[in-house]
């Protein structure tokens, strides 16, 4: 009987271990960090929750909270619509509908880096691509990644790009496994095209959306070489995230070691109460 | 609740430690200078960073030193961006190369071997020039590194550009002679900028200077004069303004550094702002006539000094052997070798009075080492304060948002002077 129940944990031990190792233990002396105050990773000096309350405290800090929030609210949105929409479309069988499928797809397989250097000479004021084809058609040519309002827009739409290549499939295969027998009941009965999507498809398409929302909150909050290529952070602090602010204490000299780990906690954090929201009512909706 | 306790013990055994490593002592016994027998077969090794025309330079002289002595000496080449990094990750793994270049040196200071023990020739210790070895000298006098090799700011100009212009360039010029001289290039020739300065707030440290202020003082506490540093800051935003300077260069990339090479290399402006180490690299590419000009004055002259420095670690294997090969890179005879090889300034005061001869470009490089003797003390001062890389990029944040037209060039001055004053703060807590 014991034998029997320790066979688990052993299948599981090599996987626990490498998390413990390579995971867990980070994340704890991550915690443990963020209460001293180090300047070279060597030394270190306990300050207890000093490097909170200087956060707290900091401008740019606050300004990263509030970009972060923006972004990823922004994102989650409209990855999530732009994913459902492009889904339906392809579900529709239109001609070459295999063709954009995988041209939806292609940004996906691309470096964040990569996406971020191409999209900011796209949209340089002067000389871009975008704007030399507004120009020549006569409209305006915005700076759109030195105007802080334009920035944070074109910074969402290009994350958008990249990513809902991923979450239309994800849809799109949550569509494909409906029972066209409800779509045609539904069309006997008189539902009209709109009122079929809302009141039979997207019922049945939930929990595959929900699973895009997590994912796509996951990657908002993740998101860092994207907008760093894209627009360093700026044009002043426009769009710096907490995952920047969090790496330029860290590993932009001086290092804090110690502000960086603390904004690393508080970002855990804001990603946990997130996470939990989701969890909760996807629970009470039964959609997990 | 018995197994939330084991949880939280277990969480508490692993973060109630303070974190770091204990350091130890240097690894090769005594100190002393390095005798032949210590060198013969020995591998020292040497984390490098390269500003590109460099790398072949010290290449040579390493081969030299291998020849000379039988050592054996593995350069390990990091990118700039990573060196501090590494540097600090093998410091903390207790495994630190024996020989390092750094940009600055108190970052590592704690982990520096003092020299002195292991110099041949004790005159090393006072061959550079004060004001460079305000980073390298110990607070008991020990020598932590040396300056190895000295940068300084200034305008670089296309000569095609100001000959088709019919625009003299002077021996001497003001900031409002440089900037009418640009303008009538711009204008004469349709570039469509006058001048074009990197993304940098050291480069910008340059104009403040030169404005009569500077973010830290020879006593190394704040001193940045907001009068001084508004009218500066009002005349860069002037030329923003009115696109003499290509402000979406300035915006665009946030928080990086953004070199302005390419537009000077393009032709699209006939004044560069930046530094001595573009000389060998335009020497190369630059597919127009171009000229190194003295930096201009406001209410003082002089440019702006960079720079790096050498250095060997306490818990190196090889500290002997790293203190020899640093001290023999440093002599008068190789230290000239290598910055005429790589186009560098000297840092030692006899070949900053004698010169180099340069073997290309040597009158522009002489332009660069007068600006050496006119360049105030306090900006030395201020280069080599632990806050200045800090002060640097608070002065692009400031400068940004003054573009933007978020920040008077008075209200950016202000900010900037509270940030190096909480800057200041935060470095001697």
């Amino acid at each position: 009987m014991r034998r029997r129940n320790l066979a688990p944990y052993l299948f599981l031990a090599p996987n626990l271990v490498l998390f413990a190792v390579f995971v867990l233990y980070p994340a704890l002396n991550g915690v443990n960090i963020s209460l001293y105050d180090s300047t070279n990773g060597r030394t270190f000096r306990f300050v207890g929750t000093r490097n909170y309350r200087e956060l707290v405290g900091t401008d740019a800090f606050r300004e990263a909270i509030t970009n972060t929030a923006v972004f990823v609210a922004c994102f989650v949105v409209l990855a999530t619509v732009v994913a459902v929409g492009l889904a339906a479309l392809l579900q529709r069988g239109l001609p070459g509908s295999g063709f954009y499928r995988a041209v939806f797809f292609v940004p996906v397989l691309l470096s964040p880096i990569v996406v971020g250097l191409v999209w900011s000479w796209l949209l340089e004021r002067r000389g871009g691509l975008v704007n030399t084809a507004l120009g020549a058609v006569g409209l305006p040519e915005p700076g759109w990644l030195i105007d802080p309002s334009l920035t944070m827009g074109v910074s969402v739409f290009v994350a958008v790009w990249l990513h809902v290549g991923l979450y239309t499939l994800i849809v799109l295969a949550a569509l494909r496994a409906i029972d066209p027998r409800t779509l045609e009941a539904a069309t006997m009965d008189g539902a009209s095209a709109r009122q079929r999507f809302w009141h039979v498809t997207l019922p049945q398409i939930q929990p595959s959306v929900l699973v895009v929302v997590i994912v796509s909150t996951v990657d908002g909050f993740k998101t860092f070489d994207l907008l760093y290529t894209l627009t360093g952070g700026g044009p002043v602090g426009a769009t710096t995230l907490l995952l920047q602010y969090v790496y330029e204490q860290a590993f932009k000299p001086p290092i804090r070691y110690g502000l960086a780990a603390a904004g690393s906690v508080v970002l855990f954090l804001v990603i946990l109460a997130v996470t939990v929201v989701q969890f909760v009512v996807a629970r009470r909706r039964e959609l997990l | 609740m018995r197994r939330w306790g084991t949880a939280a013990a277990v969480a508490l055994m692993v973060v109630g430690c303070a974190p770091g490593i204990r350091s130890a002592g240097p690894a090769d016994g005594d100190a002393r200078p390095a005798t032949a027998g210590d060198l013969r077969g020995v591998q020292i090794d040497y984390t490098y960073f390269t500003d590109g025309p460099d790398e072949q330079a010290t290449r040579d002289q390493l081969a030299k030193f291998e020849t000379e002595t039988g050592a054996k000496v593995k350069l390990r080449v990091v990118a700039f961006a990573d060196n501090e990094r590494t540097l600090q990750a093998q410091l903390s793994a207790g495994d630190p190369p024996d020989v390092a270049r750094v940009l600055n040196i108190y970052p590592f200071a704690d982990a520096a071997l003092d020299l002195r023990p292991y110099l041949h020739d004790q005159g090393m210790n006072s061959a550079f020039s004060d004001a460079m070895m305000a980073q390298a000298r110990g607070p008991q006098g020990e020598l932590l590194g040396v300056p190895s090799d000295l940068t300084m700011n200034g305008p670089l100009i296309n000569r095609d550009l100001f000959d088709r212009a019919g625009v003299p360039v002077p021996d001497r010029w003001t900031w409002p002679e440089l900037v009418t001289a640009a303008r009538q290039v711009q204008a004469a020739t349709g570039t469509p900028y006058a001048l074009a300065m990197d993304k940098s707030g050291h480069r910008l440290s340059t104009m403040l200077s030169q404005y009569g202020t500077t973010f830290f003082g020879t006593d190394g506490k704040p001193a940045l004069d907001i009068g001084r540093a508004t009218r500066a800051l009002a005349l860069f935003a002037e030329l923003h303004d009115t696109g003499a300077m290509p402000k979406d260069f300035w915006l665009e990339s946030g928080s990086r550094y953004k070199g302005a090479n390419e537009i000077f290399l393009s032709q699209a402006t006939p004044v560069y702002l930046s530094g001595n180490w573009q000389v060998s690299q335009l020497a190369k590419t630059a597919p127009f006539r171009w000229s190194a000009a003295p930096d201009p004055c406001a209410e003082r002259c002089g440019g702006f000094p960079g720079g790096k420095h050498t250095m060997v670690f306490k818990e190196a294997r090889h500290p002997r052997a790293g203190a020899a090969l640093l001290e023999w890179l440093n002599t008068a005879e190789h230290q000239r070798e290598f910055a005429a090889q790589a186009m560098y300034l000297p840092t030692r005061k006899d070949l900053t009075e004698q010169g180099v001869d340069y073997p290309r470009r040597g009158s522009d490089m002489r332009v660069f080492l007068d600006e050496v003797e006119r360049t105030p003390p306090d900006t030395y001062a201020s280069n080599a304060s632990p806050s200045f890389s800090r002060g640097a990029e608070a002065l692009v944040d400031e400068v940004s948002r003054m573009l933007a037209g978020q920040k008077s060039p008075a209200g950016a001055a202000k900010s900037l002077r509270d940030r190096v004053d909480r800057l200041y703060r935060e470095a001697n807590r």
